[in-house]
């Protein structure tokens, strides 16, 4: 960066030179287009374009002879540095400084009409002597400098093709210079301005990623299978194909508004990043105990460390400060756990990502490194905001401000290269889709925050709680910044895109089904997510039956239930997954704390238990648990789930303030509600039944009902026989619900029953307890006193 | 060990430049590390965020982090807020989303710092566009007052207040730095919210 400083300076000087010799050979008309050195002689002010100390002060100065010019003087400028054969002689980078900054001041049209203006109506008085000025005549001064017009324009369209295939009223520009080179049949003119085979640039248009190329190899998409490197690798690809993508206009407008709307490419990225960062503490947090979560750090700590060969500063950026958030850098006995080495490469990295020297040591890393790389975005908007609010875009005169023009190239130099270059990794769509589906996380900063403090509480008691203010504000929403979240669309393109991905690697035998087992598997890259069979088994049971495959019933899942189960999963908050509703509870067996393993004492009340997932533990425990809530059934909860327990349910779920079975009962309970659910659905499709049966008996139409799995679905479409049959039999199913039904309520009445008697019972053992203890104290007391007693005289 | 010596080397106050984008986090910041005109600004630089400052007769340097240009990264947001000791909240006048989000910025400092008392300026900027006003004073101050902090509006236009809202948290910062030297437990106890208001002027030593 700063030896593009420097060459600018020295080109400037040397151009200027150049530049007063060719005004004093013309004729020496003074110059009112461009500033030069007369304001500079006042500006005692150091350069700042070069910055690589005093000795070279002299040259500074002489650099600053442009500081600011007209456009057409620019337009001059850039021709003036190409000689007549086409070559740069003095210096290279003002030309291309020009083609990448000029779209910060003017369009891109405006600046090719200037090119074609000096092309048509150059003052014929150059070419002194008596000439024809004929296209070929290569003694003709005119001629030859509309020569090194064609070679500047040519200079343009191969150092950033991209403008002309984007940007068609340049295109149109250019194609009428070409025209005017027509007229002047000079054909060398004509293919240098020529721009039909230009490659296209449709990728830049396109805001979202497409999947270019499908691989055929298998590979794992299971996250504890992964290589650091090639999770590195493909992050990397990833953020390659993101950042590239936004476009110069793109980072002019961020720079002069601050703000993300109307800029969906820059938020694309910076979505990514975000979620990066979220998914690595939501991996690290999702391990119960500190020794996997050391474990997952350590995994990140090596895709840092590959990121880092790879130059993707970016995702480095990202990783490394999802890995030092407070939330994970709190965590200290997941810290005890941690290699030395490990612990050490995190420091490092940290190190030289910190913000200390305004990003000093980042800087110099960047700068020395050669090839593909990915910069810190954040880093370099903040720069071009602070250039932007620093320095003006015009000085007095209305000249165009040189000097921010070549600050703001360094910048952008950094940003755009990526739109040239490309990582020589092999992309892995498959990976590339489990990624972006498992990166877009929709937790907040403060559910992290509540769920690291959770993993580990914090070590003293006495330590104030967060202060986290009592009424949330409304317009919190608005500012949370980007959180990662994807419209409803492209989350299912992106899920399809994923479970396609999986399918391929997994389901071997091409029937379109895998095993659960595989699908875990592939869960176990998604934080928080429960296994299949957990997150709503109800749910897909119906829904399997609906879609009359209740042959796959047995442990094979289809690709539709599987996306439905991601785009599920992604509106799965965390917050419900952790927060517990506990009411107090009387135990009648020994039970012990979920949390710190202690048995719950005393007579009554002894403790407290969820309502939903049944676990149990001390009062002062309740708000350490760390036992995510799984309401619906869990592995352990054993095979209740046929429907002819619906009494044994029913009797343990009435069970519910005496309890006897600490373990599953509140999944229990849920299951009941969901079946009464079903039951009532029934009953109300049985009503749906007979009306329009009756209706519809002279139409000779007919309804099917499928008592078992139906939710609201009836065909009309068999006989009035058949109707009928259905009707009684639907009539026999209710009379059958309604006994059951009824049994349930004596079931119920018995078993309020019997909590009355234990109840009575508590009362007379507390009553027991109570008079044993008040006797004992008074046999203690009695004998204290005694003790007094008897002492008493000795002492005195 | 009641009086330690001084460290030999000028104190260094970080601050840090929160806030929306667009509110004049930037401005703010360079026109008070360059009094002048500015005509060549590197922002590349190592010590361009960095300026030496006679604070009550005492030599002094300021360590500005701007974090424009970055107000999206939620995610590493953290990462900048540990690295401060005062923070100037920044919103414009003109704009009520900006002014809303700093409850939001307020709630995550104090978060990551873990300490209410943290040195922490509310910045009404852009004081200059009047006409456009959307916060009025009362409720920036109001808000100001919740949080037992002071309100200053601003013009980085027209250079109202710039230096006293740096001034003032650099003022904090020192206060707060020698209040935790001065603790009998050499230790850092940043935890002594409730003892005392918060707000004094001077330390007695």
């Amino acid at each position: 960066m700063k030896q593009y400083g420097v060459e600018m300076a020295r080109f400037t000087s040397a151009k200027m030179n150049k530049f007063r010799r060719k005004l004093s050979s013309l004729g020496g008309s003074t110059d009112k287009d461009a500033v030069v050195s007369k304001i500079e002689l006042q500006n005692r002010r150091l350069s700042s374009i070069s910055a690589n100390g005093m000795d070279e002060e002299k040259l500074i100065v002489k650099g600053q002879l442009i500081k600011a010019a007209s456009l057409e003087k620019l337009a001059m400028l850039c021709v003036d540095c190409f000689d007549d054969a086409g070559e740069l002689h003095d210096n290279p980078f003002f030309p291309r400084m020009v083609f990448l900054m000029h779209k910060w001041f003017v369009s891109s049209e405006e600046l090719a009409a200037l090119f074609i203006n000096l092309y048509q109506t150059r003052d014929k008085s150059i070419c002194k002597s008596p000439c024809q000025h004929k296209p070929l005549d290569q003694n003709c001064r005119l001629n030859r400098f509309k020569t090194r017009v064609c070679y500047t324009v040519r200079s343009w369209i191969s150092e950033f093709p991209m403008h002309f295939d984007l940007d068609p009223s340049l295109a149109r520009e250019i194609r009428s210079l070409q025209e005017l080179t027509c007229k002047d049949s000079a054909n060398n003119h004509k293919l240098l301005v020529d721009i039909s085979n230009l490659p296209s640039y449709d990728w830049m248009r396109a805001v979202s990623v497409r999947n270019s190329v499908k691989r055929s190899h298998k590979v794992s998409l299971v996250f504890d299978h992964l290589e650091p490197h090639e999770l590195a690798e493909q992050i990397t690809v990833l953020e390659y194909k993101i950042f590239r993508r936004i476009s110069f206009s793109d980072f002019r407008n961020y720079a002069i508004h601050g703000k993300l709307q109307d800029n969906p490419r820059l938020e694309r990225s910076i979505m990514l990043f975000n979620g990066l960062s979220l998914w690595v503490q939501c991996m690290v947090l999702s391990k119960s105990t500190p020794q996997y979560r050391a474990q997952v750090i350590t995994k990140f700590v090596n895709v840092a460390k590959a990121l880092r060969q790879l130059q993707n500063f970016n995702s480095l950026m990202a990783v490394v400060g999802g890995l030092s958030h407070s939330s994970i850098a709190r965590l200290t006995k997941t810290a005890s756990h941690l290699p030395a080495e490990i612990n050490k490469a995190l420091h490092e990295m940290t190190e030289m990502l910190s913000s200390n020297g305004n990003f000093a040591n980042y800087r110099k890393q960047l700068s020395e490194c050669k090839g593909f790389k990915i910069p810190i975005l954040g880093v370099h908007l903040k720069d071009l905001i602070a250039l932007h609010t620093a320095l003006h875009d015009k000085v007095e005169n209305g000249l165009l401000n040189i000097r921010k023009m070549a600050q703001l190239a360094v910048v952008f130099n950094e940003l755009i290269q990526l739109q040239s270059t490309s990582p020589d990794i092999e992309a892995n769509m498959d990976l590339i889709n489990t990624l972006k589906v498992s990166l877009d996380l929709q937790y907040s900063e403060e559910e992290i925050y509540e769920l690291s403090l959770a993993r580990e509480p914090r070590e003293s008691a006495s330590a104030p709680p967060t202060p986290i203010p009592s009424e949330k504000p409304v317009f919190a929403d608005w500012a949370s910044g980007i959180t990662p979240t994807l419209d409803s669309d492209t989350l299912k393109k992106h899920v399809h895109a994923m479970v396609e991905a999986v399918y391929k690697n997994y389901d071997h035998d091409r029937d379109g089904y895998i095993s659960h087992q595989e699908f875990d598997s592939i869960a176990g890259n998604f934080p928080f997510i429960d296994s299949f069979g957990i997150l709503d088994a109800d749910h897909f049971a119906r829904q399997l039956k609906t879609f009359d495959e209740v042959k796959h019933v047995d442990g094979m899942i289809s690709k539709e239930e599987m996306k439905m189960y991601f785009i599920r999963a992604n509106c799965h908050a965390l917050s419900c997954g952790f927060r517990h509703d506990f009411v107090e509870t009387t135990y009648f067996k020994p039970t012990y704390c979920e949390h710190c393993s202690g048995l719950l004492w005393g007579l009554i009340k002894q403790g407290w238990k969820c309502r939903d997932c049944a676990i149990s533990c001390h009062k002062h425990c309740k708000e350490l648990v760390v036992v995510e809530c799984r309401p619906r059934g869990s592995v352990s909860s054993g095979p209740q789930s046929s429907n002819t327990s619906l009494l044994q349910d029913t009797d343990t779920s009435r069970a519910t303030s005496a309890d006897e079975q600490p373990s599953p009962r509140g999944t229990e309970r849920r299951r009941q509600s969901s079946r009464l659910r079903h039951l009532a659905s029934v009953h109300q499709s049985t009503q749906t039944v007979k009306d329009s049966g009756i209706s519809l008996m002279d139409s000779a139409s007919s309804v099917n009902l499928n008592l078992e799995y139906n939710d609201d679905e009836v065909f009309v479409d068999e006989d009035v026989s058949s109707l009928r049959d259905r009707l009684r039999q639907s009539e026999e199913a209710r009379a059958k619900l309604a006994s059951e039904n009824k049994m349930l309520q004596t079931e119920l009445a018995s078993a309020h029953d019997r909590i009355k008697l234990l109840q009575s019972h508590i009362g007379q053992i507390r009553q027991h307890t109570v008079s044993f203890i008040l006797d004992q104290m008074d046999i203690l007391k009695m004998q204290r006193d005694t003790e007094c007693f008897t002492d008493l005289p000795g002492t005195k | 060990m009641a009086s330690k010596p001084k460290p030999p080397q000028m104190a260094l106050h970080k601050v840090i430049m929160v806030g929306s984008g667009g509110v004049g986090k930037s401005a703010l910041t360079l026109q008070f590390m360059y009094d002048e005109f500015v005509e060549d600004y590197e922002p590349t630089k190592a010590d361009s965020y960095r300026k030496k400052v006679v604070l009550d007769g005492e030599e002094v340097q300021i360590d500005i982090l701007d974090t424009a240009g970055q107000e999206d990264y939620a995610a590493i947001r953290d990462n900048y807020f540990r690295s401060g000791e005062g923070f100037l909240c920044v919103f414009s006048i003109t704009e009520q989303e900006s002014f809303a989000a700093t409850a939001d910025f307020r709630e995550q400092i104090l978060r990551v710092k873990n300490d209410e008392n943290i040195p922490f300026l509310l910045v009404g900027n852009k004081c200059d566009l009047f006409d456009k006003r959307q916060v009025t004073i009362e409720t920036a101050t109001a808000k100001a007052g919740e949080w037992n902090v002071p309100y200053v509006e601003t013009s980085a236009k027209t250079r109202q207040n710039v230096d006293k809202v740096f001034f003032d948290l650099m003022c904090e910062i020192r206060d707060r730095k020698k209040e935790e030297t001065a603790k009998p437990d050499g230790k850092k106890n940043k935890k002594t919210k409730k003892e005392g208001k918060r707000k004094k002027k001077c330390v007695i030593l």
